[in-house]
């Protein structure tokens, strides 16, 4: 079964919509036994990342997250403030660690660097592929997709594959670590783009 | 570099879709309709977003409607944004629960500011979309609220600063002149605009054809096109506008369009073989 984690923040009803389009059945829920059973996690999110990994605490979730993707090995994937969670910690509304299941850091988008540019990020960009991905199977080396976000993941260079995008400097807008993915755009809100991403994350992993 | 959008704006009367001419509505049919006949999907599968609002002149019905956003969203893969009439926290949430990714207000921004900023604070600004009505008046512009029917007397410059200042994500201008006309936009708008850079605009009432489009994409402070004629863009008239646009080197979003009947129930036929 593919679970939706609820834990109170984000627009679940799309996500889910997406994944019966393409012919498949998904379970919303914030429940411990079902999460560590999923075949797949998706961890959506839309909000500030503090109050979500408070979320995350206040419903136990924590644990059986981080043993269901490190042990269990459950593919997952995040979406936008999701796939932000999944990293080590966030600035956002004050310091607060993440799940840590990727070596990365959020912070705001660096203004300076993104003189002219509007912040919220928000609308379609285009993402650049740096290897070869399960994830973006049957996907061109440069995809748009639909982002809305104030905070990034930090650019650092990684030993596995990450989709870059530019917003006044380069951020890391997806990656695929094994079994654990992320993006920072909805493919649920990215037409055939997204709806292709979301069929390999199912197909795929 | 963030693309430019085309949006469609569907306008929802007390469960009706409807045409709309200097905001005089016209019913053109149901959500069965809308998704049988009229083909709505064809419009969803080549826009950037899609603006559903309730313009209801009698009293809303806030849970009928937000049923239409979750019929609509059901096969509509693109930001959802929805208003009409909002005054409650409890009614964002309605329609954001419904699935919109975002939410539209007009009147509350000149009578219930307080309201607009507790939005502002909960939902953050990129959620927050700020509609402004206007006529034509000599060199300037009057604002209108509630649906058209309420004159306010402020400059358009002064309101528009103000929301702005309210913490608004974006704004969507409509010309009340133009709208329904297919005569193109109101561009003698554009002025008056001129000075605003750090918030999205999207400009809406007028557009015919897809020279229209281009028009108002053409325009470096437009970020956005909307149109809310059911019939101007009939059949294949969004497909094609949008390949227009992506010729005439308008920066849009790309993707496979075709791909939708292919990916459709695509996992069962994977799972079945």
């Amino acid at each position: 079964m593919i679970v939706i984690v609820d834990y109170g923040m984000g627009n679940l009803f799309s996500i889910q919509s997406a994944i019966r389009y393409l012919g498949a059945e998904s379970i919303i829920t914030s429940d411990r036994n079902i999460i560590s059973t999923a075949d797949r996690i998706i961890l959506p999110g839309v909000g500030s990342f503090y109050r979500a990994m408070e979320h995350l605490h206040t419903t136990d979730l924590v644990k059986v997250l981080r043993e269901s993707v490190i042990y269990g090995k459950i593919p997952i994937l995040g979406i936008c403030l999701g796939m932000q969670l999944m990293g080590l910690s966030s600035t956002e509304d004050g310091f607060r660690e993440g799940l840590g299941l990727v070596d990365c850091l959020i912070e705001r988008f660096d203004v300076q660097k993104s003189e002219g540019l509007k912040i919220p990020h928000v609308g379609f960009d285009t993402v650049t592929m740096t290897h070869k991905s399960r994830l973006f199977d049957g996907l061109d080396a440069q995809v748009d997709f639909y982002f809305t976000h104030s905070y990034r993941m930090k650019y650092t260079e990684q030993p596995y594959g990450v989709g870059i995008c530019f917003h006044g400097e380069p951020f890391i807008a997806a990656f695929e670590k094994e079994h654990i993915c992320g993006t920072q755009f909805h493919p649920e809100k990215s037409q055939t783009n997204g709806l292709l991403l979301l069929k390999n994350f199912i197909k795929n992993f | 570099m963030v693309k430019k959008r085309l949006i469609f704006t569907l306008l929802y009367n007390d469960g009706g879709f409807m045409l709309s001419r200097n905001f005089r509505l016209q019913r053109a049919g149901n959500i069965e309709w809308l998704k049988t006949n009229y083909d709505f999907k064809n419009i969803a599968f080549t826009i950037d977003e899609l603006i559903i609002l309730d313009v209801s002149r009698n009293e809303r019905n806030i849970k009928r409607f937000c049923d239409h956003i979750k019929l609509i969203g059901e096969e509509c893969f693109i930001p959802i944004s929805a208003g009409g009439g909002i005054t409650s926290p409890e009614h964002a949430k309605a329609i954001l629960n419904s699935g919109a990714d975002k939410l539209v207000v007009n009147s509350a921004l000149y009578n219930k500011q307080d309201f607009i900023r507790e939005l502002v604070s909960i939902y953050g600004s990129q959620c927050i979309i700020g509609s402004v009505d206007v006529k034509k008046q000599k060199n300037d512009f009057e604002i209108y609220i509630d649906n058209g029917s309420v004159k306010i007397e402020l400059p358009l410059s002064e309101h528009i600063e103000h929301i702005i200042s309210l913490g608004i994500g974006e704004i969507y201008i409509n010309s009340m002149d133009k709208d329904g006309t297919g005569h193109g936009y109101m561009f003698d708008l554009l002025i008056k605009l001129n000075n605003i850079t750090n918030v999205p605009i999207i400009i809406a009432g007028g557009a015919g054809n897809w020279h229209h489009l281009i028009d108002g994409l053409q325009h470096d402070i437009v970020d956005a096109v909307a149109t809310a004629n059911l019939f101007n863009f009939i059949g294949n008239g969004f497909p094609n506008a949008r390949t227009q646009l992506l010729n005439s080197e308008i920066n849009l979003a790309q993707w496979e369009s075709k791909g939708f009947i292919e990916l459709k129930n695509s996992l069962k036929r994977h799972v079945s073989s």
